[in-house]
């Protein structure tokens, strides 16, 4: 009895989704924006939905099921113009041209009142890679630190780039399914605090997507970014119709602009730019993990939003994986 | 001991009306009745599993909300409803609350320490690099406040502004301590914990009843933030016509929006940034109050 009341009053609240991004997807995502219905999240875990928008790539899938199975239950997922991955019992799926609110609503519903399993995990629990340190406590570092047992780094002194103090280093991934990356990206990043020492573009950002309306878009992120999430879903739904009007003005009178530092100069013209509708140039001579290093954490995602997809593909492809690096060595979660 | 059952009405009433607000201020009027959307939220949190991370520090990560929210409540007991009416009538209210304020950033720290996970352990360590100098702004402001009444006791500084309320008498103190509010509680252009750009900062690996829990906590925060702004710059339950509870209530009201609002339409500079605006520009600037308020009690 209790848990149908609480069901009842559960399913009247929006439905929180976390939006995986492949091809097209931040357009797909723009559409969502204006539906009060659907509530996007930022973490994974807030969300009840999994919904993959646009096709992806087969690099992408071991970040997918690692996702998934991160969904708090009860949770299912949704695959909107993808196809599901061969875990995926009783796929939702739903056409790129068709809109997901209904089915969303209905899916979320049946997972409250129980009508519908809450999805089983896609990996088996237990590490990824096998235990790879030395001797019986030794996770093939020095004293307590460092290594990567179960091919997960651990922290490791190092000397901070900026004042050459000896601080914890710790090297994980983020993408390629974070909303305030470019759908696609994934970046190994080694940082020490919230600074970045060193990045390595794990697998590129996907092709431009979104049409003429790529910019406001690309600014919606960066507005998500500066802690404004009303403006960014005023800048989505803006894309949705093809029209930048007063985005920029509005954007000035939250201080979106002011909050950029002089050494965020390239980040805040290209802001402006986008608000606009339009595109500033860049050169594109320096490579995106070279203009990383020794940023702070949201700096550094506010430099690599801004990018368009064209300077982005020419400043961000994949390296080259390191000789020493082992098959199958996943390292951090993704996302 | 009345003021006991006052202090837990005014949190819940409080907690309520922050979440209203910022539902209404963000524009997401879904569903149409919300002033219920709050009971739905907490239905949907109260559904969902709460996870658990890869070898979390358990106790502390389930203590962070519970300690967070029992500073708020702390730091409202000793605000006074009406002269008299308060549950704990110290001297030293002002060093209480301060206090409080400190510990917020232990609570958050150990929020995002706990989970044992990368980005909520950013969020905890970028929290306590903001926090600190935030917490030193208000210390000054709130000395300020206590010059005119010459007593750091809460009631004593609502009492001094009979004829003048400390927002007119000293106009820097309630911006900068509303600063302090948006950081404490973990809001807008102050949110270094639970950002956006970390998916949520220290709350990023938690859902659930856990979510609700610190969701609550921090709104928790934000109105026992806004009852000792009401008190120390607004003159607290001081006012004509109606009983003090009810004025004091009306000022909270009026600052929780102030807060909601800001905390939406404000952008988040970089933390470097923040830092250098808080030491090099803020921090004066509460000296500067300081020196207003000391000159003004000297004549």
């Amino acid at each position: 009895m209790a848990v149908r009341a609480l069901a009842w009053l559960a399913e009247r609240s929006a439905t929180p989704v976390y939006i995986a991004c492949g091809q097209d997807g931040d357009a797909m995502a723009a559409r969502l924006a204006q539906v009060p219905a659907i509530s996007l999240q930022h973490s994974i875990r807030h969300a009840a939905i999994l919904l993959v928008a646009g096709p992806y790539r087969d690099a992408d899938r071991p970040a997918l099921r690692r996702l998934h199975d991160q969904l708090p239950h009860p949770r299912a997922t949704v695959w909107w113009g993808a196809v599901p991955l061969a875990e995926a019992q009783d796929a939702v799926t739903i056409a790129q041209g068709d809109h997901p609110v209904a089915r969303l609503r209905r899916l979320d519903r049946n997972l409250l009142r129980g009508e519908r399993a809450s999805e089983p995990d896609w990996l088996p629990d237990e590490p990824p890679n096998e235990w790879r340190g030395k001797g019986d406590h030794g996770q093939g570092g020095e004293g307590m630190m460092g290594g990567v047992p179960y091919g997960r780094p651990m922290a490791m002194m190092g000397e901070e780039m900026r004042d050459a103090l000896m601080l914890d280093a710790m090297t994980i991934t983020i993408g390629p399914f974070l909303r305030t990356l470019p759908p696609g990206l994934s970046l190994e990043l080694t940082l020490q605090g919230d600074v970045i020492q060193q990045a390595r573009v794990v697998t590129p950002a996907y092709p431009a997507s979104g049409g003429a309306s790529e910019p406001l878009l690309r600014a919606a992120r960066m507005l998500e970014s500066l802690g404004l999430p009303d403006l960014a879903r005023r800048a989505q739904i803006s894309a949705m119709r093809d029209s930048a009007e007063g985005l920029l003005a509005a954007a000035r009178r939250c201080g979106a602009l002011l909050a950029l530092p002089a050494e965020l100069a390239d980040v805040r013209a290209r802001l402006e730019a986008a608000l606009r509708g339009g595109t500033a140039p860049d050169p594109g001579e320096e490579w995106l993990v070279d203009r990383l290093a020794g940023m702070e954490w949201q700096s550094a995602l506010l430099r690599i939003a801004s990018f368009d997809p064209a300077t982005l593909a020419q400043i961000a492809p994949a390296a080259e994986p390191d000789e020493d690096e082992e098959d199958g060595d996943e390292k951090e979660r993704a996302a | 001991m009345t003021a006991i059952p006052l202090v837990f009405a005014l949190l819940a009433a409080g907690i309520w009306f922050a979440a209203i607000a910022e539902r209404f201020a963000s524009a997401r009027r879904f569903p149409s009745a919300i002033v219920l959307a709050p009971l739905w939220q907490a239905a949907r949190l109260l559904s969902q599993q709460r996870v658990r991370t890869e070898y979390p520090d358990a106790l502390n990560w389930a203590l962070a909300p519970l300690v967070y929210g029992a500073l708020a409540v702390a730091g409202l007991s000793v605000v006074p409803f009406a002269p008299g009416l308060v549950v704990a009538p110290l001297d030293t209210g002002i060093v209480l609350w301060g206090a409080c304020e400190a510990l917020t950033i232990v609570a958050v720290f150990l929020h995002g320490w706990s989970a044992n996970s990368m980005l909520p352990l950013i969020g905890g360590y970028r929290f306590v690099a903001i926090g600190l100098p935030a917490m030193l702004l208000s210390m000054f402001v709130l000395i300020a406040a206590a010059l005119p009444a010459q007593s750091l006791a809460v009631g004593a500084i609502v009492e001094s502004q009979r004829s003048m309320w400390n927002m007119v008498r000293q106009p820097l103190g309630l911006p900068l301590f509303l600063l302090l509010g948006l950081a404490i509680s973990l809001r807008g252009p102050m949110d270094y914990g639970d950002a956006s750009d970390l998916s949520g900062g220290t709350a990023a690996e938690v859902s659930g009843p856990h979510r609700l829990a610190w969701g609550i906590a921090r709104l928790a925060m934000l109105t026992a933030f806004a009852a000792m702004g009401a008190s120390v710059f607004l003159g607290g339950y001081l006012g004509p016509w109606l009983p003090g509870p009810a004025w004091l209530a009306l000022k909270t009201a009026a600052l929780l929006l102030v807060l909601t609002w800001l905390g939406c339409n404000l952008a988040r500079m970089p933390a470097p940034r923040m830092m250098a605006a808080l030491w090099l520009v803020l921090l004066p600037l509460s000296f500067l109050d300081l020196v207003i308020a000391g000159v003004e009690a000297l004549l």
